[in-house]
Formats: C-alpha cells, sequence, structure tokens
C-alpha cells in the first residue's frame, strides 16, 4: 500500500452504530464474496510463512558462491539472487519477518491507541486534551523522514522501526475508539447503567467495546498494510535491516541486480501487491457489510397489497348500513371507493388534477413487483384544498410523489394517467417535466431540515431556481425572495435571506420552504405532511400561513395528511386512502358528517374524545 | 474567522517548538561521528579533531540547542556540513520543486478523484466496479514500483518525458512539464485511490438526501443538482481525506525523487538523516513542520468555506 | 548497494590496458559554443581550496581552482602553476620557481607568498587530505616568484600532492568572504555561476574568458550533475542527459554499453581483508604468519571477483597497483585457492579446530552478499567470523580505536610507493592501526623515504614481496570502476583517479 493510505486509516469514517455491531456481523461478512476471498488469500500468506520449514529446504541466508543469479529451475523454485540464497526460501521467510514487523507496529498503534482512547473518551478532562495535543503532534510528522532520523540513532534494527512507526499511527486508532467513546458516553442509558451501580469497566466492556469491535479490525488491516509499505519503502531506500530475509530487502537485491537478472523483482513485488490488495479488499469488504448493516431503513416502508387484502378494502353494497344508503351514492364497481356527491349548489371549478387509476411499484430483485400504490383515482379542482389521507403506509406521499415524477429510486408508475390541466404527466419527457416542476406544480416537503441544502444559504436556494424559471436577474430575485419570506411570516427576511438552513428554526425553515415552493406562481401546491415535524404552537401557525396562501394567490392545494384536524381546518374535499387504494373520497363536510367506509370510520374512532380513558376501578370480587 | 486562524497558528507555533527541540536532542545523540563521516576514512585523527572542533561539537548540548534556537529565530539556520550551503538557500530552493510535485499531485488527484468518484456514482455498474478495481490496486501497489515502471516505458521506451531531474517552469515550459509529468503520475495514483473512493460514497449518499428531491422540485437542472449541490457536500469529506494525505504526500515524495534523480526536499532529507548533517535536518524539520501546519490551516479554512456547520463562530 | 563513495577511498591506482584509449587531439582552440554535460557521484563538499577533497570531487577544483603542478595522464609532474623546481640534496628543501602574470579572477595577483599562504591553510584545513602536508615544516616567499617549501622529512610523494587538492590556488580576497564555500574565485579554466547552479545536485561554469592556459580549456560551458544511485545514472546515459559520467559500480556496464557509451575501465582500489594485528595483540592466532597465510589460501580469488564485481577487475594477493614499481606479478601466484594447505597451515600453527575472528562490517554500502561470502569461505577452513554491523562513519572509529584485529574493506592503491606507505604501511599510517612494523619493514620504508628513485623502487619491490610472503593482507582482487563517455567526447583516463581530469575531456572533433 501506499504511504497515502495513511489517509483512510486517520479519517475513521466507520460508522460506530450499537446495532451495526449487534447485527451478526461476522455472519453476513461471510457472504461477501469478495471478502470471503481477501480474507482466504491473507491466511494462505500467513500461513505459509508460518510453515515456511516445511515448503523448503532451504536456509534464507545461506550464502552460495557459485550459484548466484540462477534462473528458476533445477533445484531452486525461483532461481537464486545476487548472493546464491534461495528465492523462494526468502520469500517465505520473509514473509515471517515483513508480517510480525507489521503485526508489532500494528500491535503497539492498537494497544496505545485504543486504551488512550478508551480513557480520554470516558474520562474526558485534561488526559483527553493532552491526549489530543500529541496526537496532532504525531499526525504533523512525515513519517518516513521520522524513521530515517530514528534509523540513523538507533540502528537498522526493523523491530525498533516497526515501534516506532506504530507509535507514529497511535492517532488511528485513538481517534477512532475516543470518537466512539464520547458519543456513548452520553447516551442516556450508560447514565442509567451507572445509576444501578454497574461499574464503569462493565460498561465500558459491554457497550463500547462491542460497539469498536468491528471498525477496530478495518482500522487494523489497513494501518497493517502501511506497515508493510512503510517497511518495504525503508529497504528499498537501503535503511533496511540487511541481515534478515524480508520482502523489502528482497525488492532493494532485485533493483540492484535488475539489468543482470529482471525477474528477481518480480517475486517480491507481486508478494507486496498482492497482500496489498487482499488487506484492501478485506477492509472494503467489512466497511461495506458495517455500513449497510447501520444504515436505518431509509425508504418508507412499502407495504405489498395482496388480492386478499383489496377484497376486504372493497365494500360490497350489503356492508353498507341501510340508513346511510341513497339512491346517490354510487359505489365504483372497480375500485369499490366510496364517493360523496358535491351538493349541487356549488359550482364546479375546472379539474386541475386528474389522476387516474394511477398504480405505482417497485420491482424486486426476484422479478416481483411490490405495489404501493393500485388503482387510485382521484380529482382536484382549481382553487380547492384537497386532503388526501390515509395512516403511515398507505401510499399518500407515494400518489404525491408520482404527480411530480420524483419517486425514490427503483419506483416506478406502473399503469394509468396523471392530467395536469388535461396534459398527461406520464408521458412528457423530462425536460418538460423539469419545467412543469417548481412552475407549474411546487411541493412543500414534510421535514424542514433534512429537504434543504445545508451548505447553501436560504436566500441562494430562493433565488438559483427564480433565476433559472422565471428568469430575472439576481438583484430582482433577491428582492423577490425578501418579500416573500416577509409574506410567509418571518420577522427579519434579511437576517434569515443570509442564514444557513442550521441556524434557523424549524418552523422558519418550513416558512423558508413554502415561501421557496410559491416563489414561481405554481397552479398546484402539493404540501406533504406539511406540520407534523413541527412543534404544536407552530403547526397552528404554518396552516393559517397555508389558507391565507391560498386565498391570496388563489393556488390549489393537495395536502397530504394523516391528521383529521389538519383536513378540517383547511381541506373542502378529502380523499382517504388505505393501502395504496382510495376507499372514500368527497367534500369535507360530507365525510365528517357521515363516513361510510369502515377504515375511514374506524380512523374517526380513533380520534380522541371526551369520554373517560378508562372506567371506574372495579374491586376484585372475592369468591 | 480572524481568532480561529491567529489560534491555530498559536498553537501551530507551539507545536513546531515542541517538534524541534526533540528534533535536535534526538540528532545530537547520533552526531559523535559526524566529523569523520565528512572527512572520509583517509583524514588523520588530527584533522578530524580539528573538524569537530569547528562544528562545534565539543560544547555542552544545551548551550549548543540555546545558540541553534538564538540564530533560528533571527532566520540563520547556519550551514551544511556536507556541503557548506547555507541551509536556508539550500532548503528554500529545493522547497519549491517538492512543493511542485505534491501541491501537482494534489491538484491532479482532486481533479481525477472527482471525475471518477462522480462517474462512478452514477453510472455504477461495470463503470463502477472498475475504477473500484483501479481504486484497490493504486491503494495496494508501492509508488515507487509505479514510479520504476514509468521510468521504463515512459521515459526511457518512448522518449516522451525525461527520465531524471528537474527543469524549472522559468527556464523552459516544454522541459518543466518533460520532468515533472511522471513524478506526479506516481505521487497521484496512491492519493487518487483513496480520494475517489471517498468522493463516491459521499455522491451516493447525498444523492440520498431529501433536499435533492426538494431543490428538483423546484425545477433545477440536473446538472446544477450534480455539480453545483452535491459536490459541495461531497467536497468536504474528500477535503478531510486530502488533507490527511498531505503529511502521507511528503513521505511519498521522498522516495519519488529518489527514483527520479529530482533535487528536491525528499533527497535531502534521506542524505542529510542518513549522514546526520545536523544544521540541514533541523532547517528540514523547520520547513516541514511549518509546511504540514500551514497546509492543515488552510485545509480548515476551506472546509469551513466548504461546509457552514463546520465554522467556527 | 545505492550508497555513495567513500571520498578520497576510490583515489588511486593503475590504468588498466583494458579497453581503449582514445588520445584526443590536443586541440589548441577551444571549441566556442559546446557544453559538457558531466554526471558526477558526489556533490562538492565545499568550495573554499584549503577545505577541498580530490578523488571523486576532482572535477569541481580543477574546474576553478589551479594547482601549483600538475600530472600527466600516466602520472608524470609537469609544470602548471609552477614552471620549475629542484630539491635540495636532502630532499628537505624544495624551491619552486612561479609563473607570472596570473592573475585570479577578483584581479589579485598570484604571487610566491599567496601560494605560500594557500598551503600554510591548506595544512590546518580540514580537507580529506589535509595530511597530504602533514611533512611540511614551512612555506616561504623569498620573491614574488620563488617559493621555498621546508619539509621536516622526505616526501616521495610531495610534488604529487601539489598536483592535487593541496597545490590548489584560491585568491586570498576570497579568504574572509562568507560565501567562500559556495562560490570560489581561483585562476582556473571555468567559473561558477552560482544562479544557474543547484547546489547539491547540479553545478554550471562558464569558461573564464582570461584564462592564461587556453588549451586546456575545451568547452564553453560545464555542468555537473549529481546522481545519487546507479540507476539514475544510467537512466540519465539512456536518456542522453549526459557526456560523460563517473560511476558507482558494474552493475549497469553492459547496458551503458549498448546505449553507445565508451567505458574506461580503471582500478583505482583493492578489496580484501586488512589483517591489522600483525603482533598478536589482540587475537591471537593473527600474530602467526602460517595463520595469516592459511588466511590466504582459503579464498577462491576468481570466484569472488565474479561475485562480488561480476568479473569485472582483476584478482590479486598484493595492495600495489600494476602501475606501481613495487608491483610484482609472479607474486599473484604466490597464494592459491587451497583450502587443505589452508587447514594444514592452521594446524601447524596450533589451531588444528581453527578459532573465532570478531570483524566489523558495515552492510549499508558492501551489501550483505560480500560479508556472508567472506564468512562462508573461511568457515570452510574452520574460522568462524563474527560480524558487528556499523552505521555509517562510526564504523571507521571503530576500525582506527583499534577494535577489531581484521576488517574487510575497498582501499585505495596509490601508483607512488610512499603515498600508499604513509596510507597503509608506515607505523603512523592511518590504516594501520596497530602500528605494525618489523626492522625489515622499517629498512624498506626508509630506503623508499629517502633513498635515490632507483633505489626506492627497488625497496618498494622489496617491501612488496615481504608483505605479500607474510600475509599483511589477504587481498581478493582489483574492483573495476569505470568512467563512461559518449561517442561524441574522447577522454585521457588519470592514473590513480576515478574521474579523469578536467582537461584530458575533449569534444570530438
Amino acid at each position: 500500500m501506499t504511504e497515502i493510505a495513511a489517509t483512510a486509516v486517520l479519517a475513521p469514517d466507520v460508522t460506530t452504530d450499537e446495532r451495526a455491531a449487534r447485527s451478526h456481523l461476522a455472519r453476513r461478512f461471510l457472504t461477501n464474496p469478495l471478502g470471503i476471498a481477501a480474507l482466504s488469500v491473507l491466511v494462505l500468506i500467513v500461513l505459509a510463512a508460518i510453515f515456511a520449514p516445511l515448503l523448503t529446504s532451504y536456509d534464507p541466508n545461506t550464502v552460495s558462491v557459485l550459484h548466484i543469479l540462477q534462473g528458476p529451475g533445477a533445484g531452486h523454485l525461483l532461481g537464486t539472487d545476487g548472493a546464491g540464497r534461495d528465492v523462494w526460501a526468502r520469500l517465505l521467510y520473509g514473509a515471517r519477518y515483513t508480517l510480525a514487523g507489521a503485526l508489532l507496529a500494528t500491535v503497539v498503534a492498537a494497544v496505545l491507541g485504543i486504551t488512550s482512547g478508551l480513557v480520554a473518551g470516558y474520562y474526558g478532562k485534561w488526559f483527553e486534551s493532552s491526549a489530543s495535543w500529541v496526537t496532532t503532534l504525531l499526525m504533523a510528522l512525515p513519517g518516513i523522514v521520522v524513521l530515517l532520523a530514528a534509523r540513523a540513532v538507533l540502528g537498522p534494527s526493523l523491530w525498533t522501526v516497526m515501534i516506532i512507526f506504530g507509535v507514529l499511527l497511535i492517532p488511528a486508532f485513538y481517534r477512532l475508539v475516543y470518537a466512539a467513546v464520547s458519543g456513548v458516553r452520553n447516551e442516556l442509558f450508560v447514565d442509567a447503567a451507572r445509576v444501578s451501580g454497574v461499574s464503569d469497566r462493565r460498561i465500558i466492556a459491554r457497550h463500547i467495546l462491542t460497539v469498536v469491535r468491528a471498525p477496530i479490525i478495518l482500522q487494523a488491516s489497513i494501518v497493517f498494510g502501511i506497515a508493510i509499505a512503510v517497511q518495504v519503502g525503508l529497504d528499498f531506500l537501503g535503511f533496511g535491516d540487511q541481515a534478515i530475509p524480508t520482502w523489502g530487502n528482497m525488492l532493494n537485491d532485485g533493483f540492484t541486480n535488475l539489468y543482470r537478472d529482471p525477474q528477481l523483482v518480480v517475486w517480491p513485488a507481486l508478494a507486496v501487491v498482492i497482500t496489498g490488495v487482499a488487506l484492501t479488499l478485506f477492509a472494503n469488504a467489512l466497511r461495506d457489510e458495517l455500513e449497510q448493516s447501520a444504515r436505518p431503513r431509509r425508504r418508507r416502508r412499502a407495504t405489498t397489497v395482496t388480492p386478499a387484502e383489496v377484497a376486504a378494502a372493497t365494500v360490497t353494497p350489503a356492508e353498507v348500513t341501510p340508513a346511510t344508503v341513497t339512491a346517490a351514492d354510487p359505489v365504483r364497481p372497480e375500485s369499490g371507493t366510496i364517493v360523496h356527491e358535491e351538493p349541487s349548489s356549488t359550482a364546479q371549478a375546472p379539474l386541475l388534477l386528474h389522476i387516474e387509476d394511477l398504480a405505482v411499484g417497485y420491482p424486486q430483485a426476484d422479478g416481483s413487483v411490490t405495489r404501493v400504490v393500485d388503482n387510485v383515482s382521484l380529482d382536484v379542482r382549481r382553487g380547492e384544498v384537497h386532503g388526501l389521507i390515509g395512516e403511515s403506509g398507505s401510499g399518500k406521499t407515494q400518489t404525491a410523489w408520482s404527480v411530480l415524477r420524483l419517486l425514490p429510486a427503483g419506483g416506478e408508475i406502473l399503469e394509468g394517467s396523471i392530467c395536469l390541466d388535461g396534459e398527461d404527466l406520464s408521458t412528457v419527457s423530462s425536460a418538460q417535466m423539469r419545467d412543469i416542476r417548481g412552475g407549474r406544480i411546487a411541493y412543500i416537503p414534510q421535514e424542514p431540515m433534512s429537504n434543504l441544502d445545508p451548505s447553501f444559504t436560504i436566500g441562494s436556494q430562493l433565488t438559483e431556481p427564480m433565476r433559472v424559471k422565471l428568469g430575472v436577474s439576481k438583484t430582482e430575485a433577491k428582492a423577490r425572495a425578501l418579500k416573500l419570506l416577509g409574506q410567509v411570516g418571518i420577522p427579519s427576511p434579511e437576517r434569515t435571506f443570509a442564514s444557513y438552513p442550521h441556524e434557523l428554526s424549524g418552523g422558519m425553515a418550513q416558512r423558508a420552504l413554502i415561501a421557496g415552493a410559491v416563489s414561481c406562481e405554481p397552479d398546484l401546491v402539493i404540501a406533504d405532511e406539511p406540520t407534523t415535524a413541527l412543534d404544536v404552537t407552530i403547526q397552528a401557525e404554518i396552516l393559517d400561513l397555508l389558507r391565507e396562501l391560498q386565498r391570496e394567490l388563489g393556488v390549489t392545494i393537495l395536502i397530504v395528511t394523516h391528521n383529521f384536524g389538519v383536513v378540517a381546518d383547511l381541506c373542502d374535499r378529502v380523499s382517504v386512502m388505505q393501502k395504496g387504494r382510495i376507499v372514500e373520497t368527497g367534500p369535507a363536510r360530507a365525510i365528517f358528517a357521515d363516513p361510510r367506509h369502515p377504515y375511514t370510520r374506524t380512523l374517526f374512532d380513533a380520534i380522541l374524545d371526551e369520554s373517560q380513558a378508562r372506567g371506574p376501578y372495579a374491586e376484585s370480587r372475592s369468591a | 474567522m480572524l481568532t480561529f486562524t491567529v489560534r491555530r497558528l498559536l498553537y501551530g507555533v507551539l507545536l513546531l517548538f515542541v517538534i524541534v527541540t526533540l528534533a535536535y536532542l534526538l540528532l545530537y545523540a547520533a552526531a559523535g561521528n559526524v566529523a569523520r563521516t565528512i572527512l572520509g576514512p583517509t583524514a588523520t585523527q588530527a584533522t578530524v579533531a580539528l573538524k569537530n572542533k569547528q562544528l562545534g561539537l565539543n560544547t555542552p548540548l544545551i548551550s549548543r540547542y540555546f545558540s541553534w534556537l538564538g540564530h533560528a529565530l533571527t532566520g540563520n539556520f547556519g550551514s551544511s556540513w556536507f556541503t557548506n550551503q547555507a541551509v536556508t538557500t539550500a532548503i528554500l530552493t529545493r522547497l519549491q520543486v517538492t512543493l511542485t510535485l505534491v501541491f501537482g499531485a494534489v491538484i491532479v488527484s482532486a481533479v481525477v478523484a472527482a471525475v471518477l468518484g462522480v462517474w462512478a456514482a452514477l453510472r455504477g455498474g461495470w463503470v463502477d466496479r472498475l475504477i473500484q478495481l483501479f481504486s484497490v490496486l493504486g491503494f495496494a501497489i508501492p509508488g515507487f514500483i509505479i514510479a520504476v515502471f514509468l521510468v521504463r516505458f515512459f521515459a526511457l521506451g518512448t522518449h516522451w518525458f525525461k527520465p531524471t531531474g528537474y527543469i524549472p517552469l522559468t527556464t523552459s515550459f516544454s522541459g518543466w512539464v518533460g520532468t515533472v509529468t511522471l513524478p506526479v503520475i506516481a505521487l497521484s495514483i496512491g492519493l487518487v485511490a483513496g480520494v475517489a473512493q471517498q468522493v463516491r460514497s459521499s455522491v451516493i449518499e447525498a444523492l440520498r438526501q431529501d433536499w435533492v428531491r426538494t431543490l428538483r422540485s423546484r425545477g433545477v437542472s440536473e446538472r446544477s443538482v450534480l455539480f453545483k449541490h452535491v459536490l459541495r457536500n461531497a467536497g468536504g469529506p474528500a477535503l478531510s481525506v486530502l488533507a490527511l494525505s498531505f503529511v502521507g504526500l511528503l513521505g511519498g515524495a521522498v522516495i519519488i525523487e529518489e527514483v527520479f534523480g529530482i533535487p528536491g526536499l525528499g533527497q535531502v532529507a534521506v542524505l542529510a538523516t542518513s549522514e546526520g548533517d545536523v544544521p540541514l535536518v533541523m532547517g528540514l524539520v523547520v520547513a516541514i513542520g511549518v509546511i504540514v501546519i500551514l497546509v492543515n490551516l488552510l485545509i480548515d479554512l476551506l472546509q469551513g468555506f466548504l461546509n457552514p456547520k463546520a465554522r467556527i463562530s | 548497494m545505492f550508497r555513495r563513495k567513500w571520498p578520497g577511498v576510490a583515489a588511486g591506482a593503475a590504468l588498466a590496458l583494458l579497453g581503449p584509449l582514445v588520445l584526443g587531439a590536443c586541440s589548441s582552440s577551444s571549441s566556442s559554443s559546446s557544453t559538457l554535460t558531466l554526471g558526477v557521484i558526489t556533490p562538492a563538499t565545499t568550495f573554499e581550496a584549503t577545505d577541498m577533497n580530490w578523488g571523486n570531487e576532482s572535477p569541481y577544483n580543477e574546474a576553478v581552482y589551479d594547482s601549483l603542478v600538475q600530472a600527466s595522464p600516466t602520472g608524470v609532474i609537469e609544470p602548471h602553476l609552477a614552471t620549475a623546481w629542484s630539491y635540495n640534496a636532502a630532499k628537505t628543501v624544495l624551491t619552486m620557481t612561479l609563473r607570472t602574470g596570473v592573475k585570479f579572477t577578483d584581479g589579485t595577483p598570484f604571487n610566491a607568498s599567496v601560494a605560500a599562504e594557500n598551503l600554510e591553510a591548506f595544512q590546518k584545513g580540514t580537507s580529506n587530505n589535509a595530511s597530504d602536508l602533514a611533512y611540511m615544516a614551512s612555506a616561504t616567499a623569498v620573491s614574488p616568484t620563488k617559493l621555498v617549501i621546508r619539509l621536516k622529512q622526505p616526501d616521495p610523494a610531495f610534488l604529487t600532492y601539489l598536483g592535487e587538492a593541496a597545490g590548489s590556488q584560491e585568491s586570498p580576497k576570497a579568504w574572509k568572504s562568507p560565501t567562500a564555500s559556495t562560490v570560489p574565485v581561483g585562476s582556473g579554466p571555468y567559473l561558477l555561476d552560482p544562479k544557474a547552479t543547484v547546489v547539491g545536485s547540479s553545478y554550471v561554469f562558464t569558461a573564464n574568458p582570461n584564462y592564461w592556459d587556453k588549451p586546456e580549456q575545451h568547452y564553453s560551458k560545464i555542468v555537473m550533475t549529481v546522481y545519487t544511485t546507479p540507476t539514475t545514472v544510467l537512466d540519465a546515459i539512456e536518456g542522453g542527459q549526459v557526456n560523460a559520467a563517473n560511476t558507482f559500480d558494474d552493475t549497469t556496464i553492459p547496458q551503458i554499453k549498448d546505449a553507445g557509451f565508451t567505458v574506461y575501465p580503471l582500478q583505482l582500489n583493492w578489496a580484501g581483508l586488512s589483517l591489522f594485528d600483525r603482533n598478536g595483540k589482540m587475537s591471537g592466532p593473527l600474530g602467526k604468519v602460517k595463520v595469516r597465510q592459511a588466511i590466504n589460501d582459503a579464498f577462491d580469488r576468481a570466484a569472488l571477483l565474479k561475485d562480488m564485481s561480476d568479473g569485472y577487475g582483476s584478482v590479486t594477493t598484493q595492495v600495489f597497483p600494476t602501475n606501481s614499481p613495487g608491483y610484482e606479478s609472479s607474486l599473484n601466484s604466490y597464494y592459491s585457492f587451497d583450502p587443505a594447505k589452508a587447514r594444514q597451515l592452521l594446524a601447524e600453527a596450533g589451531y588444528p579446530h581453527g578459532f573465532t575472528l570478531a570483524m566489523p562490517s558495515i552492510t549499508s554500502a558492501f551489501g550483505e552478499t560480500t560479508y556472508a561470502l567472506i564468512q562462508a569461505e573461511l568457515a570452510q577452513i574452520g574460522i568462524k567470523v563474527n560480524y558487528t554491523d556499523y552505521q555509517g562513519s562510526t564504523i571507521f572509529t571503530a576500525i582506527l580505536a583499534p577494535k577489531y584485529p581484521a576488517t574487510y574493506f575497498t582501499l585505495e592503491e596509490d601508483p607512488v610507493p610512499w603515498q600508499l606507505a604513509q596510507f597503509l604501511l608506515t607505523p603512523t599510517a592511518t590504516f594501520n592501526p596497530f602500528h605494525s612494523t618489523d626492522s625489515t619493514v622499517a629498512g624498506y620504508l626508509n630506503t623508499m623515504q629517502t633513498g635515490s628513485s632507483a633505489h626506492a623502487a627497488a625497496a618498494a619491490k622489496a617491501l612488496n614481496r615481504y608483505l605479500v610472503q607474510n600475509a599483511w593482507f589477504a587481498p581478493f582482487f582489483r574492483p573495476q570502476s569505470s568512467f563512461v563517455a559518449d561517442s561524441h567526447t574522447s577522454v585521457r583516463v588519470q592514473a590513480g583517479n576515478a574521474v579523469p581530469y578536467l582537461w584530458n575531456i575533449e569534444p570530438k572533433p
């Protein structure tokens, strides 16, 4: 490995999630073919080194005056070097020294680094500050120069050099362990354990060491590789210990005799490269497994819709209670959606969004397709606020994203059409869709913080799309943005304009996002649970804001929510989704007054009311 | 920002002071025979004794240290014991050579790694695998093996580049390119491997973020999403990798300069440390220390620019 | 091994008759616009004449300084800044007549008092050849053109020394200059260009327009580039980056030849064991002649030459070089590879089961192979060698202490017998750490020092024979060093020096 590989060592970006550690990492690692192959190669090399006497009858240091620089052949598997020593023997015994030296450096770095990391992380204070100081010092020293100087003072012994190198690499382990420990230390459960009397040592052993187990192995393999590389480098410069066989000395001898016998360099070079590659692949595989197991499931759980569930969701006329059935309430035969009719007094506004028989799914590796939205039809009229309500996993957000054609990776629109003002969006080109997004359809996300680019100011994130879509100048865009920020109720627009997302509160960020959504005067605004992530008091404010904007700008809003309160507050019409299908739709008043679908009724029943939480306590009757 | 910079610089000075003191004590522990080394075997003991006196090796260590320190603070680092050249001159003339190589490697690596990392992240499939393979190999093969290979094939085989030496930019542009290209490539390969991997995973991670969807929902072009937003966010971790590898690059430069016969700091470091040329080694220690501290500071400032959360308020 | 040669060790002996000796036409006009790029293997330690080294560093000196006399390629002393000289009968007073009208490049005139000061400064200086002037008692300017040098004892090598670093003449004004060590002021054929020079790696010289010896100035510009490893030397040769170069070793000779360069082989050193403890003070066995003779019989010199030097060089049993009056070719057959005879000699000396011998090693300079081979050959006759490895120059301190009764080393073979004697053989010689001597040796040495040239030559021969028969050393071979030059450059190699003298390197017409 290169000396530059030290970077990977000093930037421990490995996940120290406890969940990761506990999830049978070893077993999962064993399913990684590249990792297994790499590990086998390493084991083979170590075994060859250990069993060297069995694999060759030659002594690696025996010089033979008469047999120098012989090629591979009779008697010598790989030939002899410049002193008549058997190359294969030197390769095998050299493996011992090279590997042992690297192991020494790794062990020194690990033992000192881990212990100091544990102590510094757990007890902190002065130990931590002096340790971090020493760490910076060690990291500032270029390894090879220090080793050269040390060698000048202490002599060329491989062991001395490797010990010193191990000391130089302490930061690799220290930083890793320290980060893990100080992270866990702040977890509440550690305090709880302490309160219940668990000793420090047990806490450290049980919680912390489990977490860093795998990352330490990862670091160790990288450090090991670097130690080999540095050894080889020093030997190449001629500064190694000449009396023992090492791969580096073999390389040096090979280069000296490069013109007399070119193939001498090949064997030690191969040995070094193969070991390095195996170590790198092993480390990569380990890191991949760690990261995979640690990543929390980010994608919203896609529910599989089975035929049985479809049947259950479909309401047959016989189940509808007679009292509520009127001739004016038809049931759509295919989807089974209950549709409440509009009161005939209201004039029907033109249809803005017309979704028909939409199906969205995620193709799986085994060929099946997981459907998250099935046979959904939805109408949104101009100027109305339409609520799309359902539980988590009902497919409402997926529906919203389909309209924008911004489904997560792997998602596809399987069937159906989405018409915006008559134009079918599912057939439009990407460039056209891009024009439509922001300009005609806007999006207000759920979680404000994670939906703003942390590296750019609010102002830049507001003005950039405006300049692209509206073609205005920078100053003009800024002026508009400031005005918008004022409109959404931000007290000091200038300051917010110049702020970064992490400097704002959730409520302010959400207002900024709303400002962004309406900045290009869209026709339709899709709001995806815009208040769920906010405090209760802020929720009310945001809802007021949305209502105001809708009145002032006349935008149509499709609001996705699981909260009936929001629906009651804002919506003109409502659609209820369950397991990827719309089960009931109609004017909000009608549905509130008379929910017909069993699922809708369950939802209403789940709303807390004034009734007591439990009945009076009854004495147990004695027999 | 200003207080941050000043504080870091002061901290760096303190660090440098510690390094320098340690180095001085360490070196003088081994300086006993340097007179003989300079003069060689044929000189008489009398000449050796005279040389020892001339080098000031007969005075106590502490007084020598303070004398050196005093001179150093005024910018006088003495002269090399082996070439009699003023240490500051020796280091400054060679410094630009090594820095050319090192910064050349950093820039080339940054650009190539960014391209490869983004390509691997976006395309996936066989492109991704190929780039991963290249990364593994670049990581695992020691730099000097690559260097020797480059010399054999590209300098001597095809005569496109010069096998040894260094021609400054001010002397001849084509000459400079001819002598600098291969060493920079040899230095860069290991670095590209590491940074490309980091860029790739950062880009993949960034593309998974919610704000990417929100930006797209605003109608921002894919190109802007990728090159303005994603790369900016991916830059931070990649920059960390670059920062940490800078010190490793200096070590790598030592070997590369030996192979290519380039008169840089690395070549002088090998010679000076092996001979025990104390004034020159001390000058080197100071020079390298200053470079590392300044580069780390620069990178921290750059990180602050890239990642607002990292800025020290 | 990639270490640079010790300065001075390779200053030494015979010109081999191998290889073409190109006698270039001594062109009287300097080529007006030609450049010589010379590859050197060591940087200049300093440019202060009083501290400069010779040998591998001689080109630096020759470029900028003149010396009092000049040695021809075969070692004959010829006039240069001194036009004539003579000894008194006792050979303790040397009177020299100096050239007039020579000025240093800073305008200072050269005269006898300048010469005297330069000599005295060199004697007190830190050149590794400072001991060349060890016998000088005083140097006095009797007139501006007459210099009288008084010697404490006769020194047959003195005039040779005056043609090397010891005789270099530097302008007196430059002595006080703070830049004296990097900016030389001499009267020589070239001027150092400090701006184009990168100290330690590339030195640039331009022709001195006012040089008084124009026939010796063959180039308008000389660039001396320092290479630190054999590989980079070869790369430079193959890449056409040098016209001529000094080399480290023989590992790349075939490739250099393939690149179209001519190889000028030299044998300047002998490699072998120095059996210092001839009186048995530290190692009883070594004090016995038969033991030392047995050691001489234990080595297969031809095989060692092949293994340690790839066959480049020639085997030898003597420390005197072929072009020395003391050389006798028949002595080479005095010992042969005969381990059986060696064991018998050991038994006769009272060591039938051999003995243990402690020796220092410096594997970083000579490589592990060398020492392993020696150990193996001696083990065959029952002598067990225990090495202690040293780093850098600490080995000399150990050798010269003396800490060991014997050692392997590659040492210079000077063609001037007295020079060799002062280095190896006299009781006060540097490489005679046990100060061994006996009446026979002392007698021969005395004749060499004070006798007429004929008597001195005979004494040298006799001494050589005595040393071989009494096995003061166990030489193996004379390794070949090579100087190489391209087809546009003609070269006359210098007896006893690794690098030809600069005025003997010319562009081919």
